[in-house]
């Protein structure tokens, strides 16, 4: 059997392990209280999470964009190092910060390392990378943490799967008009909910609004890049895609992990974290591509 | 830039243990201390995390600058939790007993209204955030400082991670300190040619650009000297069989008894979730004083 076919098959063992861990678990729950379903809500999301990657992965698996040779093993480790000593070096120099937004350009490397050789190089440079400066710097292991720098790097390494990056990009900007509409609908159906701050009932439409403005935003905006360039539009797109993802699956898993509110989740830990990482990815992966794509031409490699 | 790992052998029941059975009793801890919010389960647990850290005999001078940002963190999140004080975990507690109310403060220009209810319920979930917080950070804190960086390859190569994977973990941690001089020699270039990392202008888009000079050059550079890497590792038919490492682990009596110990305490620690012990507990002190 060849390793391809040997990890495809143990990925699909590991995959039945998980979903019959996770039927037991329901099972357990009903037959107990009941109750204790919302105990196991975090490895149930875990598990659609993990399903919904392996389908994606079965649907393209076909695709260069997941294939590992040496070159993606050197890029792995070389992505991986990069970041971790970057993420070091730049929580160590003192360097000046504007207004709330601090100056993070480490995260530009799992976007690039992405974006220029696949998901499966973004994954291992964001996941490994961030494991790498903690290491460093002496922090600790939090796997949620890894797992959402990997997904910085994997989302924009998903632009492979496409034919060319235009109707990556037309598929992208389908999918955030859907999930504008539908998150919009869902906050106009039930716009009364108890609000973080007080704890009483509360009208929230206004975020439906601002989810739609968000949208045509970031609808708007791909068409202004794309006049510039198709890479810029792209890179940019599917970065900020990434890091939305990233960041708010590690605030998200902290809610569980960590017992945090909602409130605190956004504030205290997806604001700040996405928004500096958007703007620094913005800004410093468009750079480094042209400069990639610049050596690329002059090598032929 | 020299770029140091944490890393310092010593010789301690921690680190004579297996880095596979270490990284597979952490995750167990963490698996088992999500599912309660029990205060005095908590400090049960946190007192097993207190042990391993100083079984690792890890020091003051060595740990402060990560315990200073941690705490910062911790108890941040802590205090924001408090105030905003539902979400995710609202089943952690359905009725609250009020003991002090502050405000409604009434926010000029948007109106909003900002009240605090100080309450039994978000007082003791506070304090067991706290403690779940520190355990699981004492628990991942320790693996820097007590896992050699050359094994990390072969560690999780034998906790199932396919070989490229595995090697491509390993070239990572040798790549380290090579990025790190290289980063060195490009920021004293620049600087060279009077470029000021500490004293960036602008706006922030402006400053977030500065950074160019020292970004591109350092990654530009690896991703070209990679090419030889490349061709040497092909030269020497790089993945077309399977791996063997320098450095082999094997498991010891001590190593099982970790994994065992670790398998049990998910496991009980389950068990107990789903008889609905270890939810929170308010002590008596707390609601005689919601109570009046």
């Amino acid at each position: 059997m060849t390793t391809e076919g040997f990890t495809k098959n143990r990925a699909v063992i590991w995959l039945v392990v998980l979903v019959a861990f996770v039927l037991l678990m329901v099972l357990a729950s009903v037959l107990t209280s009941g109750d204790k379903i919302q105990g196991i809500a975090p490895i149930g999301v875990t598990a659609i999470g993990l399903i919904g990657i392996f389908v994606v992965y079965l649907a393209t698996a076909r695709s260069d964009a997941w294939e590992v040779g040496t070159r993606q093993v050197v890029y792995m480790a070389i992505g991986a190092a990069l970041y971790g000593v970057f993420n070091y070096i730049f929580n160590t120099i003192p360097m000046p910060s504007v207004s709330q937004v601090s100056l993070r350009p480490a995260v530009c490397i799992p976007v690039f390392f992405g974006y220029a050789f696949g998901p499966v190089v973004g994954f291992f440079t964001g996941a490994v990378g961030n494991i790498l400066g903690d290491f460093i710097t002496g922090w600790g292991v939090y796997p949620a943490w890894d797992i959402a720098n990997g997904l910085m790097g994997m989302v924009p390494g998903l632009v492979m799967l496409f034919a060319d990056k235009k109707r990556s990009l037309n598929f992208l900007t389908g999918l955030v008009a859907v999930l504008i509409v539908i998150v919009a609908a869902l906050v106009f159906l039930n716009p009364q909910v108890p609000g973080p701050w007080t704890g009483e009932i509360e009208d929230f439409s206004f975020w439906a609004w601002a989810f739609i403005i968000g949208g045509v935003v970031v609808i708007a905006g791909r068409f202004v890049l794309e006049r510039a360039s198709v890479d810029l539009a792209a890179v940019n797109l599917w970065g900020t895609l990434g890091i939305i993802i990233g960041i708010g699956f590690a605030a998200l898993a902290d809610i569980w992990v960590n017992g945090y509110s909602f409130a605190t989740a956004i504030i205290g830990e997806f604001a700040p974290a996405a928004g500096p990482n958007i703007l620094n990815s913005m800004i410093l992966t468009p750079i480094l591509l042209a400069a990639y794509q610049a050596i690329q031409a002059r090598t032929g490699r | 830039m020299l770029i140091a790992w944490r890393y310092r052998e010593r010789d301690t029941i921690i680190q004579r243990l297996d880095p596979r059975a270490r990284i597979i009793f952490m995750l167990a801890m963490l698996f088992s201390i999500i599912q309660f919010w029990d205060l005095r389960i908590m400090l049960l647990f946190l007192g097993i995390a207190v042990l391993q850290y100083a079984l690792a005999r890890l020091t003051w001078r060595e740990t402060r600058r990560a315990w200073i940002l941690i705490s910062f963190i911790i108890l941040f999140m802590t205090i924001l939790t408090f105030f905003t004080g539902r979400g995710g975990v609202e089943y952690a507690y359905h009725e609250e007993h009020l003991i002090r109310r502050l405000g409604p403060l009434s926010i000029p220009i948007v109106g909003w209204q900002i009240a605090l209810n100080i309450t039994a319920e978000k007082t003791i979930f506070a304090l067991s955030q706290l403690a779940r917080m520190y355990a699981i950070t004492i628990m991942a804190i320790t693996i820097p400082y007590t896992v050699d960086p050359s094994l990390y390859g072969v560690t999780f190569r034998g906790l199932g991670l396919p070989d490229k994977f595995a090697y491509a973990m390993d070239l990572a941690f040798r790549f380290v300190p090579t990025l790190g001089r290289d980063f060195s020699i490009t920021l004293d270039s620049q600087r060279a040619r009077g470029y000021e990392v500490e004293k960036l202008s602008g706006g922030i888009v402006a400053q977030i650009r500065k950074l160019a000079p020292l970004l591109v050059p350092v990654t530009i550079n690896a991703i070209v000297g990679a090419e030889d890497i490349i061709d040497a590792m092909d030269l020497r038919a790089f993945g077309v069989g399977p791996r063997t490492w320098v450095r082999r682990l094997t498991y010891r009596r001590a190593d099982k008894v970790l994994i065992v110990a670790g398998a049990l305490l998910f496991v009980v620690s389950t068990v107990l979730a789903f008889m609905d012990v270890g939810d929170l507990w308010v002590p008596e002190v707390l609601m005689r004083l919601a109570t009046g």
